[in-house]
């Protein structure tokens, strides 16, 4: 079947309109949404001279806003081409975040713990003279102190008992209080007579007592203010953290994990230079999850795009770097070509194995990909890492050898343009070529296109090799437009990534864009979570499993939609919107396939 | 240079470094084998992997205050084992219950395998490569009595091959006969069988299909937490980020070269095994350490693409047996398959000397500088070309092998040597290698049975006509 639903389908011509207009308005909201956030956000005034010095700064505000507008026409895009299961899509990404939320959470349950540790000092603050005594720990005027539950010890301190030689009838303050400003520890203290009553507890501190006692920094700490010792004799003056509440846990814990995720949701549209991190991030990994779609729509699961990016940042880097002798508008012409041809080179290698000797393209891949970064890594370190570089990174590349930036002090590069192209090429490729046909054929049905005629082995070899281009560019991309030199580790599993673009574009190219934009739009916020709320980045990676476990169970979003089509009958001639989730059939030993 | 590789590769130290490094390729290995044959391939082997070696890190050192040095490996083990059963379980609810497709379900595990260890090692230890900050425990390592050292003859050898092995290396090798035990000779392993080659066929004589692939992929999870407790408790004594580095996927093709049973899938590990281990043997020479990381990957490939081949083959003789009829002679076409397969090896092994040649290319400073590696870039090159040049009409079509048999003897004959005699000559004299291989070569056309070939063209299509 089609990929792309009909547009024609809705009878009532209201409602055909809807779409269409609900897509422009979301196209033009979002533009002016991003763009007012990145320029500050608070008033229009401000944002108009933010927008104003940036325009004198360095000339490329419209740059910036035909970014933002591009980025609208992805969300166009995807709510025309995808219509109702846009919804659907969205739905599980918000559920993939409220499962990261909950998680967070979990690693955040420690965050109350600062209440109840670190140093603190307990001082007996008094006008009294001190009474002499040797065995005594402190004495009238003195503080002691320790550190409550220090991490990383074997056996922390959780409470502590301090004495002091007492004389009838004088008149003391016993205070516990932090040891510093920057310690939260919630303080509570007793002082008990030397008969082993206690004569006074205090778990807080009175605005008054904080201006009175200059020890006291917070109502944290605590006091036993003005208490007449009964009698001669050993006091012991007894503190510890208050216990924690459950609530407290929980309310800290989500209210550090509301903190992470402002920074998480809307860190990438925070400032402008966040704003191209996100932007950069995307681009990579929209043309690898082009590359990835165009082999899930002929049901191969090769996830080769790892390697065939490896070899296209090598090969683009090797002429970015020693492209002296050429002209200098010809350098990155060339690069990109190829890096294009080593992809589709390194793409074409397992399609064969696959096609024409049978094995198992995702092994076969990841097996490639490994090699493919062992050479990668072999190239860097002994050909093109300058001797005196002190880490294992080529040499920056030349003026020639960048993209040419677009958006001033970032790295967002006319690598815009070329996602365009790649994405309309793409499109047209699945959609419009003879290939395009077989690869779809191939993939929705392998016998019909055998009986049909189509030499599916061929399509196979090429449905890997032609995604290797594109997964080539993005290396290239990688190379010249991010990083401008070759570093190691250039990529640490894009291809999977990529998995997730393609699945939650349905392969559709042209819906691509927008999951594209979305999925990095999540990358970069873990980024600015991870810098400015100390949670780790892996969490998007976990949200990433959750994403592609909830695309994939296909029951389970049946199960929602039986339950939305007992409560409205479904109208006849509405598209059926199938999953593209490829099948991966491996060979048993009868040879048969096992896939059920 | 060569001299120590050529003393370490032929000692029996090296076969007890075969025996660890097979040991975590060989248990999950051991586990894709099982939800192979139940007909739901594990794809997140990696992931369970991965999460078996943290949590086994992570719990036995928490648990040593309380239980002790001597308890906390094996607690560690125990819940290493229950989380990757719970994640194999979490795989089988995906796909069995809600209908997800099993290899992205896989995928997905593995990328929260990797992730969720990163992120709560994070949490735990404010590091994201490794747990060096954790006091970790190590399995137990089994000290052979002493008096197998003192045994006549193979005493010493056995003594410095099978002592000071962790316990998970003797736990992998029983767990070979252990899993043929479950397949072959239980109702279980009988239902797992079944449930794999024909589940409808199964389910119609009463057995409870998806019963019966959740346990398969339930002890496939057990099988892959085994093997991630042996990295990170056995093989190194520390859990690091991604520390399986593709074990999990090698393990997928393991079976497939065994022949889907455990004893060849045994024996296929222990191919792996020795490729890992000549990897990290040929590091110590003065080449670029890359190189010889690609040979185990390389060998995975070459394993897939022989697999497909004999399956393939098997199908065509299975046809000719039809053609033939009576005067179908089914040793001659068993050879015919060996053959057709030892012409892909070879076709295979000039691959690799392309990728070589292609790396003495790429980054010839690596290799001495331009003036020492551009000839013997040329000449391995060159080499290559013209041995698979020499070998594809072999593998292409099985009639090649039928009609020409001597050509293929003479090929095969020249490409043995060639191979052999490069590999003896890295170690000794020119002559006596090159007479050494030549003998070695035409052992093996002969063990393979290759002089069948030599009468010509099938002697059933012959006696049928």
């Amino acid at each position: 079947m089609t990929p792309t639903p009909r547009r024609t389908t809705s009878p009532v011509p209201a409602v055909r309109l809807l779409a269409p207009l609900l897509a422009a308005l979301f196209a033009i909201g979002v533009t002016l949404l991003i763009t007012y956030r990145i320029f500050g956000g608070e008033t229009l005034e401000a944002v108009m001279q933010a927008i104003n010095e940036r325009q004198t700064a360095s000339n490329d505000f419209a740059a910036i806003l035909l970014v933002n507008a591009l980025v609208g026409v992805s969300v166009a895009l995807f709510i025309l081409q995808l219509r109702r299961v846009a919804l659907r899509v969205t739905i599980t990404v918000i559920v993939a975040l409220v499962f990261g939320f909950i998680m967070t959470t979990m690693f955040n349950l420690d965050s109350a713990n600062r209440f109840i540790r670190g140093e603190f000092r307990v001082g007996i603050v008094t006008e009294a003279e001190p009474v002499e005594d040797e065995t005594a720990d402190m004495e009238y005027g003195q503080a002691r102190g320790d550190e409550f539950n220090r991490p990383g010890v074997r056996e922390p301190i959780s409470e502590a008992s301090y004495t002091f030689a007492g004389r009838q009838g004088d008149l003391i303050n016993v205070l516990a209080y932090a040891a510093n400003r920057r310690t939260e520890v919630d303080l509570q203290v007793e002082l008990i007579a030397p008969d082993g009553t206690s004569i006074g507890a205090s778990n807080f501190a009175t605005e008054e007592q904080l201006t009175q006692f200059d020890d006291l920094q917070s109502e944290r700490d605590a006091i036993i203010q003005g208490i007449t010792l009964p009698a001669d004799g050993m006091y012991t003056i007894h503190a510890r953290p208050q216990d924690l509440q459950t609530t407290t846990i929980l309310g800290e814990a989500i209210s550090s994990t509301r903190t992470a995720y402002e920074a998480f949701l809307l860190g990438s549209i925070s400032r402008v230079n966040r704003w191209a991190v996100w932007i950069q991030d995307a681009l990579t990994l929209i043309l690898v999850g082009l590359s990835i779609s165009i082999v899930f729509r002929a049901r191969q699961f090769s996830l080769g795009a790892e390697g065939q990016l490896y070899f296209g940042a090598l090969v683009s880097g090797a002429i970015a770097l020693s492209g002296g002798s050429l002209p200098v508008w010809l350098v990155i012409p060339i690069a990109l070509l190829a890096a294009m041809t080593a992809g589709f080179l390194w793409g074409l290698l397992p399609g064969i194995l696959k096609a024409y000797l049978g094995a198992n393209e995702l092994v076969s891949t990841l097996m490639l990909n490994t090699i493919a970064v062992r050479f990668y890594e072999l190239v860097l370190t002994f050909q093109l890492q300058p001797p005196e570089a002190g880490y294992t990174a080529s040499a920056d590349f030349p003026m020639s050898g960048q993209l040419p930036v677009i958006v001033a002090n970032t790295q967002v590069t006319i690598a815009v343009f070329l996602v365009i192209i790649a994405v309309i090429a793409v499109w047209l490729l699945i959609t419009r070529t003879p290939l395009g046909y077989e690869i779809r054929t191939v993939g929705s049905n392998l016998k019909f296109a055998n009986y049909g005629g189509i030499n599916t082995k061929r399509t196979i070899m090429l449905s890997l090799a032609v995604s290797g281009i594109v997964a080539g560019l993005a290396g290239a991309h990688l190379g010249m437009g991010i990083h401008r030199m070759l570093i190691l580790n250039i990529s640490l599993g894009l291809a999977f990534e990529g998995v997730v673009v393609a699945l939650l574009a349905r392969n559709n190219p042209l819906v691509i864009p927008f999951t594209g934009l979305l999925y990095a739009y999540l990358r970069s916020g873990a980024q600015f979570m991870e810098r400015d709320a100390n949670i780790s980045f892996e969490i998007v990676r976990i949200i990433q499993a959750v994403i592609i476990l909830l695309i994939t169970a296909e029951a389970l979003l049946a199960f929602v939609q039986n339950r939305r089509k007992l409560a409205a009958p479904a109208e006849p001639g509405k598209p059926t919107t199938t999953m593209e989730t490829p099948r991966l059939i491996m060979e048993s030993s009868a040879g048969e396939k096992k896939n059920v | 240079m060569f001299e120590t590789v050529r003393d370490s590769i032929f000692s029996a130290l090296f076969l007890a470094a075969i025996l660890r490094v097979t040991t975590p390729i060989l248990l999950p290995s051991l586990g894709a084998l099982i939800s192979d044959r139940a007909g739901v391939i594990n794809i997140g082997l990696e992931g369970m992997m991965l999460v078996g070696a943290f949590t086994g890190v992570v719990v036995s050192a928490y648990a040593a205050p309380n239980f002790g040095p001597e308890l906390a490996p094996w607690i560690g083990l125990i819940s290493a084992c229950g989380v990757s059963v719970s994640m194999a379980l979490l795989l089988g609810l995906f796909h069995l219950r809600f209908k997800g497709d099993l290899i992205l379900s896989g995928v997905a595990m593995n990328v929260l395998g990797s992730a969720a260890t990163v992120a709560i090692l994070y949490e735990l230890t404010g590091n994201r490569g490794d747990s060096g900050d954790l006091a970790s425990f190590q399995m137990p390592f089994i000290q052979l009595p002493a008096f197998i050292n003192d045994i006549p003859l193979i005493g010493g050898f056995l003594y410095t091959v099978f002592n000071n092995q962790s316990v998970m290396t003797w736990l992998a090798f029983f767990s070979v006969f252990a899993v043929w035990f479950i397949l072959y000779r239980t109702p279980f392993g009988m239902h797992v069988r079944a449930a794999g080659e024909n589940p409808s066929a199964a389910e119609s004589v009463g057995i409870r299909v998806t019963r019966v692939r959740y346990a398969a992929l339930a002890l496939s999870g057990l099988f892959a937490g085994f093997g991630g407790v042996h990295l990170s408790m056995g093989y190194l004594n520390l859990f690091q980020r991604d520390m399986t580095s593709g074990r999990g996927f090698i393990a997928l093709a393991t079976p497939l070269l065994g022949g889907n049973n455990p004893i060849g899938t045994g024996v296929a590990s222990l191919v792996f095994g020795f490729f890992d281990a000549l990897a990290i043997r040929i590091g110590s020479l003065q080449l670029p350490s890359m190189l010889p990381q690609m040979i185990p990957y390389i060998a995975v490939v070459m394993a897939l693409v022989i697999y497909a081949l004999q399956t393939r083959q098997l199908l065509r003789v299975r046809a000719l047996r039809s053609v033939e009829g009576i005067h179908f002679d089914a040793n001659y076409w068993r050879v015919v398959s060996r053959i057709s397969v030892l012409h892909v090896l070879m076709a295979m092994i000039a691959v690799i000397g392309i990728i070589i040649s292609i790396s003495i290319f790429s980054a010839p400073d690596g290799f001495g500088g331009p003036e020492m590696a551009f000839p013997i870039g040329v000449i391995i090159g060159l080499a290559s070309v013209a041995m698979i040049v020499i070998n594809i009409p072999f593998i292409s079509r099985v009639e090649q092998l039928t009609a020409r048999g001597t050509m293929s003897a003479a090929v095969s004959a020249f490409s043995l040597t060639v191979y052999f005699g490069l590999f003896l000559s890295l170690f000794f004299d020119t002559i006596p290698a090159v007479l050494v291989a030549l003998v070695l070569a035409f052992t093996v056309w002969l063990v393979l049975g290759g002089w069948r070939l030599l009468r010509g063209s099938s002697p059933g299509v012959a006696a049928a006509a």
